[in-house]
C-alpha cells in the first residue's frame, strides 16, 4: 500500500484545523472547503515527500497556505475591494459592559492585510511557534513577530481596545510561560 | 535563546509591578500578541469556534476515493 492508513487518519484528524485555517485565510466557508479538498488532495499525491516524525499539521497548511494564494494570484485579486466597503461599513461599538462581540471582531479580523491575519493566526490561535509560522510562511521568525505585533495593535485599534492591561497582569502569563520552557 | 528569552521574563516582571501599562514597547518582541490580551483571548474562541465546526461528509468520502484509486497507479 503505497499511502499509509496512518496517514489517511492523520489527514483526517487534520481536517478541522484545515478548514479553520482556511476560513480565516479566505473569510468563506465555500472557498474554504474547496481549499481544503485541493489540499488533501494535493497531501495525498506528495504523501511521499513527507518525514514521518516532522510536524505533519504545519506541512498541511503550507500547502493550503500555497494554494491559497496561488487561487488568489489566478483570481487576480477580486477581493481586493471589499477592503474598503468594510472599512466604510464597520462601526464598532464595544457593548457597554466592555465585552467584545465575537461577530465584531470577525468583522475586524477580516480588515487586516492577509499577510497579518495568518500570521495572527497561526501563532495565537493554530497553536504553532513563531519558528513553526515562519517556515509555513516561508519568512523570517522577526517578519512573523512583527506581523503579530502589527495585527495586534490594528485589531485593537478596530475594536478600540486597549492593551491587555484591563484584563489582568501579563507578567503572570510570561512568568508561567517562562518555568514550562525551563 | 531561551536563556534569554528568561532573563527577559524577569526584567519584565519587575517592569511590570513598578509602572503598569508602561512595558508594551519592551516586551512587544518577546510576546508580540500578548498571550493574556482581550485580542488573544477573542482569537482563541473565533478559532475553537470554527475548529468545533461539524465536517462534512464530503472530506472524508474523498480519501476514501483516494484510498481506492491508490492501487492502481502504486508505483513501488
Amino acid at each position: 500500500m503505497a499511502v499509509s492508513m496512518a496517514f489517511k487518519s492523520d489527514l483526517l484528524g487534520a481536517i478541522p484545523s484545515l478548514r479553520a485555517f482556511a476560513v480565516s485565510l479566505s473569510q468563506n466557508a465555500d472557498k474554504a472547503d474547496d481549499l481544503v479538498q485541493e489540499t488533501l488532495v494535493k497531501a495525498w499525491d506528495k504523501h511521499l515527500s513527507f518525514q514521518p516524525g516532522t510536524n505533519l499539521k504545519a506541512w498541511l497548511f503550507t500547502i493550503l497556505r500555497n494554494e491559497f494564494y496561488s487561487q488568489m494570484r489566478k483570481r487576480g485579486r477580486e477581493v481586493q475591494d471589499s477592503d474598503g466597503i468594510m472599512t466604510a461599513r464597520l462601526a464598532v461599538h464595544p457593548s457597554q459592559h466592555g465585552q467584545l462581540d465575537l461577530k465584531d471582531f470577525r468583522v475586524a479580523l477580516e480588515q487586516l492585510p492577509e499577510d497579518q491575519r495568518e500570521a495572527i493566526i497561526l501563532i495565537g490561535a493554530s497553536g504553532f511557534s513563531y519558528e513553526e509560522a515562519a517556515e509555513i510562511c516561508g519568512c523570517a521568525v522577526g517578519t512573523i513577530k512583527s506581523r503579530v505585533s502589527r495585527a495586534r495593535t490594528r485589531l485593537q485599534e478596530i475594536l478600540q481596545i486597549s492593551g491587555e492591561a484591563d484584563f489582568g497582569p501579563d507578567a503572570i502569563a510570561a512568568q508561567v510561560m517562562g518555568s514550562s520552557a525551563a | 535563546m531561551l536563556r534569554e528569552y528568561e532573563g527577559e521574563v524577569v526584567t519584565m516582571k519587575k517592569r511590570d509591578s513598578d509602572m503598569p501599562g508602561a512595558t508594551h514597547s519592551s516586551s512587544a518582541m518577546a510576546d508580540p500578541l500578548g498571550a493574556n490580551s482581550e485580542i488573544a483571548r477573542k482569537l482563541k474562541q473565533y478559532y475553537d469556534d470554527l475548529v468545533s465546526d461539524d465536517v462534512p461528509d464530503r472530506f472524508a468520502d474523498l480519501l476514501s476515493q483516494l484510498e481506492r484509486a491508490e492501487p492502481a497507479r502504486n508505483k513501488d
